[in-house]
């Protein structure tokens, strides 16, 4: 095959001299100072994304308008940038068996809910094959899952909402777990696990009432989460005004900074001449 | 300045290797040969100190202006025209790229990635244009062939001594001007700026004589006079190894998480009677905007999260989406085109913000995730390259790219 002895790559080995090498790593050592500041590697983001770049350059300050335009996010900086007083918690890590010729292959899988208590909320879930792995990915999953949650009054409209707006009814498999807005001092009436991603997403108090098979607790607590996230998904009497459009950040700041092309030279003046002296 | 200096030749070769130290280098990127499917990253390096600023074709860059070696025909106005607006296109990347294939090796084979910057191209595919340059060899032996490559120190020896030695004649600094001692002082510094251009790469063994063009210029960075073309700020590309797993696994620590492993063999302890979490599988990864494919390309730019471009010759791709177009066939030979790199998206976002400084142009026109390149794999010429005109023609030929959208 003639692809065989194809070796395709930027040139060839260094062969060990001494000329090549130091000047690598001399370059390397340079360039590093230049760029970068204080943060080490980890701490860096290099955004991936439109919005990400939008994020990280400040242009978007609140997470409401990611979710007015309904754009997806796709790193978890942008949460992490936009929502500073996330905390996780791991539900459950159960171990996944896999029947392989050679025996059984676990893998664990880790369910982690994260949310900062005043109407965010995100779930994740993530199977790998060590603990730690599945965590970590749980809670990146979980972040890029953040969604707002509406809260609504019970009866008189005073103080904060504390509740569902309405009754709401969410569905995962065969588990549906329906919330009905409660009067102030009710609490969270549900089951262990539901009552975790409620407390994270900032409702106060809630009737709950689930059918279905909710021994399989990974579809009741998905089944939750999606009735959260029907709650601004709901059209109340609120919502019957006209909606006024604005317009989204991309082209939002698009138009502010983009600038016409011509502008791209550079007055002769600046150009300095580099001729033989 | 120029001058002619009369120095002892040990004097000579102390002073050029200082002067090897002390100059700016432009790391040419001669990366180590990947095998198939191994993948080379290009990551960021130094800032040019102007945009503008000419460098030679071996060297990898991002932004500024093309660098085109000495061509028999210069390079066709049409090729450098965008297709949709009819404006010049600004370069990219531009991307030094020798094969070593079994039956020839290409060393002069450069892939220049040139795109438009106005507003309504930005985000169309068709505003791109890849092209790939390549210098036929025909014969190997031909004395007519510019420098290759030479240790800097093997370099500046003979170049301070001008022994006619078999070996050291490889280099020759003047044709019929020059006595043994007396060197002409810019040469000499041309002879250092170019091997240090080539400091990583390796020698060719074979010992052939090579005559080496005088490159015209000054020893200081010259500026390519060229006031009508767009241009995106300028850095240099560095090569790294895809490294194994274990970077990944650190690239995915999320700092400051509240939970610790001993906690949770603690909670799974204490759970009340009648849950149990029963009749889990496996399960993909997926979240609210972001899908399995999307979560897997984001997973390889954590690793490293400051790559540009991914060369793996002959490789696979890394796609962000699942469904992506088919690359097309060649024109000239009609074999199906592989991939060979692709432009990742720190790309953008080191070229945003540079561009801050002087926001003279749209890059946030860009929404690509990944620009995929193809080429053809047999590498073939124009046609117009015949054995007649020997080994020193030139071949442009377009190629193909991908542009994957952001939305």
């Amino acid at each position: 095959m003639a692809e065989r002895g194809d070796r395709g790559g930027f040139g060839r080995g260094f062969g060990g001299r001494g000329g090549g090498e130091g000047g690598r790593g001399r370059g390397r050592g340079e360039r590093r100072g230049g760029r970068r500041g204080n943060k080490s590697e980890e701490e860096k983001w290099v955004p991936v994304t439109k919005l990400g770049r939008l994020v990280k350059s400040n242009n978007i300050t609140s997470i409401e308008q990611i979710y007015l335009h309904s754009l997806p996010v796709k790193e978890h900086q942008i949460i992490d940038t936009l929502l500073k007083g996330l905390k996780d918690e791991v539900m459950k890590i159960t171990p996944v068996q896999k029947q392989t010729r050679a025996g059984q292959r676990t893998r664990f899988k880790a369910f982690v809910v994260v949310g900062d208590g005043d109407g965010h909320v995100g779930l994740g879930v993530k199977c790998a094959k060590e603990v730690a792995t599945a965590i970590r990915g749980a809670i990146i999953l979980a972040k890029l899952s953040v969604i707002p949650v509406r809260r609504g009054y019970w009866g008189n409209k005073i103080g904060l909402p504390h509740t569902v707006p309405c009754k709401v009814t969410g569905k995962c498999g065969s588990v549906t777990v329906r919330m009905v807005p409660a009067p102030r001092g009710a609490g969270i009436v549900a089951a262990r696990v539901p009552k975790k991603v409620l407390q994270f997403a900032g409702i106060e108090d809630v009737f709950t009432s689930s059918r279905g098979s909710t021994k399989t607790l990974g579809n009741f607590v998905k089944a939750t989460f999606d009735c959260l996230m029907k709650t601004y998904g709901f059209l109340t009497p609120d919502f019957w005004t006209e909606t006024r459009f604005s317009n989204s950040p991309y082209q939002q700041y698009t138009d502010l900074l983009s600038k016409p092309t011509t502008k791209a030279l550079l007055p002769p003046t600046e150009e300095p001449l580099q001729a033989e002296a | 300045m120029s001058g002619r200096i009369s120095v002892p030749s040990n004097y000579l070769t102390l002073w050029c290797c200082y002067l090897l130290n002390y100059l700016c280098f432009q790391i040419s990127v001669y990366l180590c040969t990947s095998g198939m499917g191994e993948v080379i990253l290009g990551m960021p390096g130094q800032w040019a100190h102007d945009y503008r600023e000419k460098a030679d074709h071996y060297t990898s860059k991002i932004g500024g202006l093309p660098d085109w070696p000495d061509l028999d025909i210069p390079v066709s106005g049409k090729l450098l025209l965008c297709d949709l607006c009819g404006g010049k296109l600004c370069l990219m990347a531009q991307i030094y790229a020798p094969l070593s294939m079994a039956e020839r090796s290409i060393d002069e084979r450069v892939i220049y990635v040139l795109g438009c910057m106005k507003k309504d191209c930005g985000s169309n595919p068709q505003s791109w244009r890849v092209l790939r340059l390549q210098r036929c060899k025909q014969d190997i032996e031909s004395k007519d062939e510019p420098l290759k490559a030479e240790q800097p120190e093997e370099e500046s020896t003979s170049v301070a001594e001008d022994k006619p030695t078999s070996q050291s004649s490889s280099v020759k600094v003047c044709d019929d001007e020059d006595s043994d001692s007396d060197i002409d002082l810019d040469d000499l510094a041309q002879a250092l700026e170019q091997a240090a251009t080539l400091a990583s790469n390796s020698k060719k063994q074979d010992g052939t004589k090579h005559t080496r063009k005088i490159v015209e210029g000054p020893v200081a960075k010259k500026l390519i006079y060229d006031l009508t073309t767009p241009v995106l700020p300028c850095f240099y590309i560095y090569s790294q190894r895809n490294s194994s797993e274990g970077r990944m696994d650190k690239a995915n620590f999320v700092g400051g998480s509240s939970i610790s492993l001993k906690e949770i063999e603690k909670s799974s302890g204490n759970e009340s009677e009648g849950e149990s979490w029963e009749g889990e599988a496996y399960e993909y990864d997926k979240a609210l905007g972001a899908d399995r494919t999307y979560l897997k390309f984001k997973k390889q730019l954590d690793a490293y999260p400051e790559q540009c471009f991914r060369y793996s010759y002959g490789g696979n791709a890394l796609f962000p989406v699942a469904n992506v177009p088919k690359p097309g066939a060649c024109k000239i030979c009609g074999s199906a085109r592989r991939f060979e790199l692709q432009l990742m998206p720190p790309l953008l976002y080191f070229l945003q913000e540079a561009s801050d400084d002087s926001s003279n142009f749209s890059i946030d026109g860009w929404t690509w995730l990944t620009i995929i390149i193809f080429t053809c794999p047999k590498n073939c010429c124009s046609g117009t390259c015949d054995e007649k005109s020997g080994n020193s023609c030139r071949c442009i030929v377009e190629e193909e790219a991908i542009v994957i959208q952001d939305d």
